[in-house]
């Protein structure tokens, strides 16, 4: 069973992942927060980590360097209601790039691409 | 001897012969005989006066106005005689002045041979006698001498009504020397005049073949320098003339010329006193009318100059106030060209104009004024000339269009003559920056070298043609050309010339159309930088407009993405919400189609956001090479919902080999997704979209061309310039954002968007896209692109 660190400044998002992805047989971990991320990652030991990128604080491209720096070969979503931060080179240092949407669909299927399932 | 008797006897016989009618020489000798006689002397004789010497016994004799009594000739001083006199010396002479206390008229010498006394009485009387004769001669010379005078005076009237007859100046002096040489008597004169600039010595008219001698030059030259006259008679040594004088013509106490008159007939011995005398006498009275001829001449041609300058200088005025009318380039142009052309204004016969294009240096015909054929030159002249009007109202009044059909007017508009062509004369009016007055050849000349072999006026492989163009026989066109100065450059030319009356082009007309041109020139650029201002101002207008729009846009934008974004959020939890339900209720429960309503309408939702977020987007977003068919199904899997009630069916031709295209993988997406959901709902019943993409390739470059196209009903013709505008929506519900944005992401990757329209049937959306350099697709399968 696949574990999966969904990390949103947004309750609801948050709540919405988790019912889904549960129901796609994931693990589910919440992080509210970039540090609280920190946090679970390294109690919880993901295998792949969902990141929305503005958040309050440390935002999600800063998440995705610390987390980097530790572990080089963890699949790094980045999930954004933000289109344009495709320019911004750091994003190249996450393995896929997925505007949000109401239909996980693309999401669902990124999620099972990365983890070759 | 008695000397009562014989004294009164002498007395008598000199007074009888002095009143006698006898000739002057008779009555001389007989006087002579009759005192040789009665004094005994063995000489008497009668010394003229031409033959006294300025010195010597005579000439003291005659200023002294005494007589000599020599008693004893021998004795005698010698010393004051001169060598002619010696024979006069005798053993005792008398010599006696005839002076009348006026003049002397000669002396009266009577000499013996043996000494003798003079008595006191013998002086009286001799004396008296030689007052006698004085007298008598004096008298005889009166008539001659007034007859003289008489003539001279007759000759000098007669001479005045001549000169004053007239001031044309070849008649008045040929009148000169003809009336002169009557006067003098002569066979034919020269009359010679200085030439003012060159100072030569031109004959201006002679009688007889005088003036072919080459000594009447030298004889004119000398009494123009030393302004006294110069008399010659037998001159001899082989020259073909007897006699000749010369006098200056002098006025103002500068000589301006002279006149010479040979083979005079005058008394040999008194040629020289007499002629020149009447000729000075004759001259002084001509030179003053000569001159005033010559002034009256030279100020005449000097005020018929200055009114042709004065009128042409009005002219020039209203030519330049009929510039002033217009600021349109083209209007201008034709006012200059028709000034050149009309009676009143330059009368040329045709003009052409052509203006200097920078950038490729050449020269192109721009617009011709001018009658195509002579008949059609005399029409128009003899319409002109019944007309009335200052010049400006002329060429105001001409109509415009009337040159749009005309021959000439095609055929310069055609012309461009580079200015590389640098032995046209065209060209090299504009590369020398002077005007050319180039006339007919005569006879003798060859005309021109010229490249082009065929020796026509304008000198080169395109001004042949030109020439050609131009007139019916190159070899022999007379034309003229100026060029146009704007401020400190040269912005052209205008060509002239006079085919149809072939007036000759005068340096005088050439200076005056250079006058002209140069205001035109500053007119024609004037016109010119006004519409390139004009054209500039609109550009400003515009990209200002564009500008504030832009801003405007750009601000909307902002605002449609902070919204736009704090909205997604939201929409998400909703959606996924509503989906869930979707999913966990049964189908029959009206609950399912209530989640299923929320799910429809989240979606809708998003899709505007997408739309807006997409517009609103700065184009510098990152490209990568995109493999097409990827994207066209990631776009077809988008439409699920739309596909779920099968009406629509999916005919997916994709190209095996499809290169890939450089572009941005989202909005490559977003816009044939846009294009997919149009053509859905355009078929309302059932239809069918049918997708092909496939390589093209035009002139050498590669595209990949995908063809969306559905069976609905097509859009309607009067909407069809509009559908890529934002915000025009021919359905009901959406922004009408959709097809804006395909347009502007095919756009934005260098890409083109067609449509194949056909009401009724269905709509074909077609894309063109640029492939991406150098990356050739491998062959063989693909694995499912991500």
């Amino acid at each position: 069973m696949k574990k999966i660190l969904v990390v949103d400044d947004e309750e609801n998002i948050r709540f919405l992942y988790k019912e889904e992805l549960e129901d796609e047989g994931f693990t589910v971990e919440l992080a509210k927060n970039g540090e609280e991320a920190l946090e679970k990652f390294n109690v919880f030991r993901p295998d792949l980590i969902t990141l929305d990128i503005k958040m309050p604080g440390m935002n999600g491209i800063e998440v995705l360097k610390r987390i980097r720096e530790q572990e080089r070969n963890l699949p790094i979503i980045l999930c954004s209601a933000y289109g344009e931060y495709k320019q911004d080179l750091a994003t190249w240092a996450s393995d896929a790039y997925v505007v949000k949407c109401a239909d996980l669909t693309e999401l669902k299927e990124t999620i099972r691409r990365l983890l070759k399932l | 001897m008695s000397d009562d008797v014989r004294p009164y006897e002498l007395l008598k016989t000199i007074l009888q012969l002095s009143n006698s009618s006898l000739s002057l020489e008779s009555k001389l000798d007989r006087m002579l005989q009759a005192i040789a006689q009665t004094l005994q002397s063995d000489r008497c004789l009668f010394l003229k006066p031409e033959v006294i010497r300025n010195a010597g016994m005579l000439s003291r004799i005659v200023s002294e106005k005494k007589p000599f009594w020599i008693e004893n000739g021998s004795s005698l001083p010698r010393e004051n005689i001169l060598p002619e006199e010696e024979h006069l010396i005798s053993s005792s002479f008398a010599c006696l002045p005839l002076d009348d206390e006026t003049s002397c008229q000669g002396i009266l010498y009577i000499g013996f041979q043996r000494n003798r006394r003079f008595s006191p009485e013998e002086i009286d009387l001799l004396h008296l006698i030689s007052m006698a004769m004085a007298g008598m001669i004096r008298k005889t010379h009166f008539p001659s001498l007034s007859e003289q005078t008489r003539f001279e005076l007759t000759a000098l009237r007669e001479l005045g009504r001549v000169v004053t007859s007239t001031l044309k100046l070849e008649d008045l002096l040929q009148l000169i020397l003809v009336t002169g040489s009557r006067i003098l008597k002569a066979k034919g004169g020269v009359l010679r005049l200085m030439d003012r600039n060159t100072g030569e010595l031109k004959v201006n008219c002679q009688l007889g073949d005088y003036d072919q001698i080459p000594f009447d030059a030298k004889i004119a030259r000398r009494v123009l320098l030393t302004r006294k006259p110069f008399s010659l008679q037998q001159p001899g040594k082989g020259l073909p003339f007897a006699s000749v004088v010369c006098a200056p013509l002098i006025s103002q106490g500068n000589s301006f010329g002279s006149l010479s008159f040979y083979d005079l007939e005058a008394n040999p011995s008194t040629f020289s006193e007499e002629i020149s005398q009447l000729l000075l006498t004759t001259v002084n009275q001509i030179s003053s009318s000569i001159d005033n001829a010559l002034s009256h001449y030279e100020i005449s041609d000097l005020a018929r100059r200055q009114e042709i300058r004065a009128r042409r200088l009005s002219t020039l005025w209203e030519l330049n106030k009929a510039l002033l009318t217009t600021v349109n380039l083209d209007r201008m142009i034709e006012l200059t060209l028709t000034a050149i052309t009309i009676g009143d204004g330059l009368r040329f016969n045709r003009a052409m104009l052509f203006l200097l294009n920078e950038e490729n240096q050449t020269l192109y015909g721009t617009m011709a004024v001018g009658p195509d054929s002579a008949e059609e030159a005399g029409r128009i002249w003899n319409s002109l000339s019944a007309k009335q009007g200052s010049p400006f109202e002329m060429i105001l009044a001409l109509q415009p269009t009337s040159e749009e059909n005309s021959l000439l007017n095609s055929a310069i508009k055609r012309m461009r003559i580079p200015l590389s062509q640098d032995q046209c004369i065209l060209s090299r009016t504009i590369l020398e920056g002077r005007p050319f007055n180039i006339q007919l050849p005569t006879l003798e000349e060859k005309g021109p070298e010229s490249s082009c072999g065929r020796s026509c006026q304008l000198g080169s492989g395109v001004g042949c043609q030109v020439a050609q163009q131009l007139s019916h026989d190159p070899k022999a066109y007379a034309f003229a050309t100026v060029p146009l100065w704007g401020k400190g450059k040269i912005i052209g030319m205008i060509l002239v010339d006079n085919l149809y009356n072939k007036n000759p082009i005068t340096a005088e007309d050439l200076h005056f159309l250079s006058m002209f041109a140069n205001q035109a020139g500053l007119a024609i650029e004037n016109t010119i930088l006004y519409r390139n201002i004009e054209e500039v101002n609109k550009e400003l207008k515009e990209a200002q407009a564009l500008l504030v729009h832009r801003e405007k846009m750009a601000a909307l934008g902002e605002l449609s993405n902070t919204i736009a974004h704090e909205i997604r959020n939201p929409l998400v939890s909703i959606g996924g919400f509503a989906r869930r339900l979707y999913r966990a209720l049964p189908a029959e429960m009206p609950e399912n189609k209530y989640a299923q309503t929320i799910m429809v309408e989240v979606g809708r939702l998003e899709r505007i956001l997408n739309n807006i977020l997409q517009y609103t987007r700065d184009d510098s977003i990152v490209h990568e090479a995109c493999d097409l068919r990827g994207i066209l199904d990631d776009g077809l899997s988008m439409l699920a919902d739309e596909l779920d009630d099968g009406r629509i069916t999916i005919a997916r031709t994709f190209d095996e080999q499809l290169p890939r295209v450089m572009g941005d993988r989202q909005g490559l997406k977003q816009a044939f997704f846009n294009l997919f959901t149009n053509a859905c709902q355009a078929m309302q019943e059932k239809g069918t979209l049918s997708i092909r993409a496939h390589p093209f390739s035009r002139n050498g470059t590669s595209f990949v061309r995908v063809e969306v196209k559905d069976t609905g009903k097509g859009i309607a013709p009067e909407n069809l310039h509009n559908i890529f505008n934002p915000f025009f929506s021919a359905r009901e519900s959406g922004l009408g954002l959709g097809l804006p944005i395909v347009h502007k992401i095919v756009t934005s990757h260098g890409g083109q968007i067609e449509v194949d329209n056909h009401p009724g049937e269905g709509t074909a959306f077609i894309i063109t896209l640029p492939t991406h350099p150098g990356r050739h697709p491998s062959v063989g399968l693909h694995p499912k692109a991500g």
